[in-house]
């Protein structure tokens, strides 16, 4: 998974995932784009990931007790969403 | 006015608020399944008694526990299932409500079924946890079991008159007790033809009951699908020439159609697939079976121009005794257990059975038989 500055915003979500969910993580991701906010993963965009990242906490506080484990990956995937401008209950 | 408007809204709103949240509360305890609610983070939140009662834990064990760990969901055969596979994970993973049916193991260590439903918790689009309301299936497992149990047997009682019968009318219709003038043989032939309709739904009768227990016996053997379905083909060949209708088999010779797998399990499905699709395409029409070697399954089609399964119907296609109402109509003859019994076989071979359908044009079944995994267990 090499960083790429070209890299789309589902990748890098994927990128992230990936320390925490292993070569599962494309296609949870993809199922979590397409179910819950029913776009392609090219179609991911600055405006879904908060919602995303709404689900996917939920999803992983499923398969996983550690919820620290659970709320680095989420701090992560928010760090993501604030570089893109994107804050909690500013959606 | 405007000054005033939003003031009355809070009194007038507070006290229903508060009505709705006692409501459900009171809705939540008095319900007769079992409820357990979820926040974000998978821990429970509220359960109810019934709920309790069926766990046999007190709310305070179980408050702040984390479901998935707490509560051990076991699979009909013993297994643990994966916490992917929960319906409570399934639910946030394809975002739909999720039903299942499996053990819970209470805090005295024993199990019991359940049937439970899981759908997440939303305020204003957002996932704020999930709902898991679970029944005893106790009793219902055990009136299935006798149900079976007397089909099973009511079966097997049936057929000892039903081959006396047979075994008759075959010596009368061979000439064996003398000459039959013409209103004879018709009448015979109508016995004929009424006893294998019973002998066939007995059979179809005695395999569901094997599927739902679990009994049912495989006998995998190194088998040409071209071969197996070419030894059930006379048969339907004779049902076809009575609606003038043109069955065709187009299978390669080749050693990739080869494939470990029960073939007489896989003669019941191309049996009930091929009659099904005869049965319902009108006169003059066309059935076409095709085999199709994958790299890791065998595909096999059966086509047809008949009239087609209605859209509102697709979903209840597999469903045991349904008949679609354009069947109803025109084809009286039937029992609504011929694709469930289909389904439950192909489950049986560890295979997948799906379709495509267009009312007034046709229908196009397909099921795949897989080369190297081996056959799931019969479902309970």
């Amino acid at each position: 998974m090499a960083s790429s500055s070209n890299a789309t915003i589902y990748d890098k979500v994927v990128r992230i995932t990936h320390a925490y969910l292993g070569p599962a993580a494309n296609r949870f991701i993809a199922r979590q784009v397409k179910n819950h906010l029913h776009k392609r993963p090219g179609d991911l965009s600055p405006a879904d990931l908060l919602s995303l990242i709404d689900w996917i906490r939920v999803a992983v506080s499923l398969l996983t007790e550690d919820s620290e484990v659970v709320e680095r990956y989420i701090a992560e995937l928010q760090k993501l969403a604030h570089s893109y401008g994107r804050q909690p209950g500013k959606n | 006015m405007e000054t005033v408007m939003p003031k009355l809204d809070k009194i007038i709103n507070r006290p229903l608020s508060y009505e709705r949240r006692t409501e459900s509360e009171a809705l939540f305890n008095s319900m007769g399944d079992g409820a357990i609610t979820t926040d974000e983070f998978g821990k429970i939140t509220r359960v109810n008694p019934a709920a309790q009662q069926i766990l046999g834990y007190k709310e305070s064990e179980l408050i702040d526990a984390w479901l998935p760990k707490k509560i051990i969901a076991l699979s009909f055969d013993g297994n643990i299932i994966n916490l992917i596979d929960r319906p409570i994970t399934k639910t946030f993973l394809t975002g739909k409500p999720i039903s299942a049916k499996m053990y819970y193991r209470r805090k005295d260590g024993e199990r019991v079924p359940v049937a439970v439903s899981a759908s997440p918790i939303m305020l204003n689009g957002k996932p704020l946890g999930g709902i898991e309301v679970f029944r005893d299936i106790t009793l219902e497992q055990e009136v299935d079991r006798m149900k079976s149990e007397f089909i099973s047997l009511a079966s097997h009682q049936l057929r000892t008159p039903l081959s006396a019968i047979k075994t008759y009318t075959h010596m009368l219709a061979e000439g064996y007790m003398g000459t039959l003038n013409a209103a004879q043989k018709k009448s015979l032939n109508t016995i004929v033809t009424a006893s294998n309709r019973m002998n066939e739904l007995i059979s179809t009768l005695l395999n569901i009951t094997r599927i739902e227990s679990g009994t049912i016996e495989m006998t995998p053997k190194m088998v040409h699908v071209g071969a197996v379905i070419n030894e059930v083909l006379p048969e339907l060949l004779i049902m076809a020439e009575e609606k003038r209708i043109t069955v065709t088999l187009e299978v390669s010779n080749t050693i990739r159609n080869r494939i470990r797998t029960d073939p007489l399990i896989v003669k019941e499905v191309i049996t009930n697939l091929v009659s099904n699709a005869i049965k319902y395409t009108p006169k003059e029409g066309a059935v076409e079976i095709m085999v199709k070697p994958r790299a890791n399954e065998i595909l096999v089609e059966v086509r047809d121009s008949g009239w087609g399964i209605p859209a509102y119907a697709q979903d209840q296609i597999f469903s045991k005794f349904f008949r679609g109402q354009n069947i109803v109509k025109r084809e009286t003859n039937g029992t609504g257990l011929g694709l469930y019994l289909v389904k439950g076989l192909i489950d049986v071979l560890g295979g997948k059975i799906w379709f495509t359908s267009q009312e007034a044009v046709g229908t196009s079944f397909f099921f795949s038989l897989p080369r190297s995994k081996r056959p799931s267990p019969a479902k309970k």
